[in-house]
């Protein structure tokens, strides 16, 4: 009887987890797609340098960071694949997901600032818990250049956000 | 497709850029070699499955890469950059990222 | 900054003009996959439980070979660790039982190939339960319960042929070696898959496949018991006294015997038609003399 339980319980986690894991990701990706095109404007590069270097600019560095867990369908679906080897087909779809969130975060933050270009764009990523109840945290980092023609007002920095570091002045080669 | 991890090619010149391209791949190599790596542990050395795991894993997260870098129309990848992550015991996510341009002969 | 690495250096004095500059959105799906989920959880969960199971099969049927055919010393000294089985309760009536039990097991010992350096050892058990078994070192348990539906000797010498023969053929030995292998595989993969759900599930389906095998245990066990009937007795009636008596027994026939003899012995149509197989083969009368069951044993049905 214990043993009846137990199977039901799991079962009722597994069906759980593939219905609103899959829902979560498909409005996820909508709300991502719906982003990417809000954001079209502000443009990201990893270049380590910015391509216009004769007008005055301020330079930020910005980042975007978010960590996502795998519902329990896709870590049970992991626990087997990791018995016989090949891709993790769903860890993969939840990597992009959070790498395009993060840029997005990035994006934003740019954005606040006043920036239409960031450059020396990177990413990081970390798995937070492994287990049971796996997380993963995509780190992406960049300089955000705002031209400075002297009439610029920030935005007054919101709690949270990342505080300016420097002057921020980047002058042109003499 | 010219891939690089230098931000400029000798002898080419860059006419556009098109972005940050992506490639990445999560990986695990079956129970067989996962056993056979720890027994390996006891009496050290390279562990030739993982070696092989993650050199798989690179080669695929390239290759995405460069596809998305031919969906947008460039023919080269420069500041190719790897992060690599392990998601569990013997399994992991490789991420290989780079600047898609459009290069041509200087 | 080093002259060789400023930007100057690499790009010039100024960028070109005609470079452009703008983010294109990649195509979808390169780094992300619409393949179904559930079609790749049944191939997995398909594959794993097969494997699983293909590897149990695998590794008890070794160790059942292997096991009994390890010298009985090894048993014997394993057993003789562990607490002892073998009891009679600490009565007048329990101990006499107990010497008839022990008196009639010698007697038919003679007439089997235990293993050397065994002794059968009978113990005795004042409980209700309706059943009678063989485990490590030698040693068989009757209990009361069975004892009092019994009719005669001869009925009781086929119980106890056939526990001894599973003793004979180092049954409890395999059955050991079984479970400890297969323990082992599904720690190993209960380990690689950690705390994962995964563990588990496999974990139930190897189980499962490690009750199949008492079925051809059991009749082994008859037919050596039956041989040891003939050579004893002339005759077969023990056996077919007792499967009538299991036919009587409440629950018989259902899938859910309520007695513990029913549900680890299957009363099956299989098993009588071999007995009558057996007797045509070796040329043996199903029928015959009854011996009366010994004093004690009979005093128990008054009581």
């Amino acid at each position: 009887m214990a043993e009846l339980i137990q199977l039901g319980i799991f079962l009722a986690l597994l069906t759980v987890g593939y219905f609103a894991g899959s829902m979560v990701e498909r409005r996820h990706y909508a709300s991502i797609r719906k982003r990417e095109r809000e954001y079209r404007d502000v443009l990201a590069f990893m270049v380590r340098f910015p391509f216009d270097r004769t007008t005055p600019q301020r330079a930020f560095l910005v980042h975007g960071t978010v960590v996502v867990g795998a519902d329990y369908f896709k870590t049970f679906v992991a626990g087997l694949r990791n018995l016989f080897g090949g891709r993790f087909r769903s860890y993969e779809t939840l990597m992009e997901r959070a790498r395009r969130e993060a840029l997005l975060r990035l994006k934003a933050e740019a954005r606040r600032k006043g920036s239409k270009m960031v450059v020396c764009v990177r990413f990081e990523t970390t798995t937070i818990a492994s287990g049971w109840a796996p997380a993963m945290e995509v780190f992406a980092y960049g300089t955000a250049l705002v031209p400075d023609d002297g009439s610029l007002s920030l935005p007054e920095p919101r709690k949270g956000v990342s505080r300016l570091l420097g002057d921020g002045l980047v002058r042109p080669p003499a | 497709m010219i891939v690089s991890n230098l931000e400029l090619i000798p002898g080419r010149r860059v006419i556009a850029h098109y972005g940050i391209v992506q490639g990445s791949t999560v990986r695990a190599k079956h129970v067989g070699k996962d056993i056979f790596a720890s027994l390996k542990n006891i009496v050290g050395g390279e562990l030739k499955s993982y070696t092989e795991l993650m050199q798989e894993a690179r080669d695929e997260a390239v290759e995405r890469m460069i596809a998305e870098a031919q969906s947008m129309g460039a023919n080269a990848v420069l500041n190719v950059r790897f992060a690599t992550t392990s998601i569990a015991v013997g399994a992991a996510e490789i991420l290989a990222y780079g600047s898609a341009v459009r290069l041509e002969d200087q | 900054m080093s002259r060789a690495c400023s930007a100057t250096a690499l790009y010039g004095r100024r960028p070109d003009a005609a470079v452009r500059i703008e983010n294109r959105p990649p195509a979808e799906g390169i780094n992300s996959s619409t393949d179904n989920p559930l079609k790749e959880l049944a191939w997995l969960l398909g594959g794993s439980l097969a494997a699983v199971i293909a590897l149990v099969f695998a590794v008890s049927l070794a160790a059942q070979w292997i096991a009994p055919r390890t010298p009985y010393k090894y048993e014997a000294r394993l057993a003789a660790s562990l607490p002892p089985i073998a009891t009679a309760p600490d009565t007048d009536q329990g101990r006499a039982v107990q010497r008839e039990l022990q008196a009639l097991a010698d007697r038919l010992a003679a007439r089997m190939q235990l293993p050397a350096g065994m002794q059968v050892r009978v113990g005795y058990s004042d409980s209700k339960t309706v059943n009678a078994f063989a485990t490590l070192g030698g040693q068989t348990v009757f209990f009361r319960g069975l004892l009092v539906r019994l009719g005669s000797e001869d009925e009781l010498a086929m119980v106890m042929a056939h526990e001894m023969a599973h003793l004979q053929h180092r049954h409890a030995s395999a059955a050991l070696g079984r479970g400890v292998a297969v323990g082992v595989i599904l720690s190993v993969v209960s380990a690689e898959l950690g705390r994962s759900a995964a563990a588990g599930v496999l974990s139930q389906a190897g189980l499962a496949t490690t009750l199949s095998f008492t079925r051809d245990q059991e009749r082994a066990a008859d037919e050596a018991a039956l041989a040891v009937l003939a050579r004893e007795y002339g005759h077969l009636g023990g056996a077919t006294d007792l499967f009538r008596t299991m036919a009587n027994l409440p629950g018989a026939g259902s899938a859910a015997p309520q007695v513990e003899l029913l549900r680890t012995h299957p009363l099956t149509r299989k098993r009588l038609l071999a007995i009558e197989e057996w007797a045509r083969r070796n040329d043996v009368p199903l029928d015959g003399a009854r011996r009366p069951l010994p004093s004690a044993i009979a005093a128990l049905q008054g009581t």
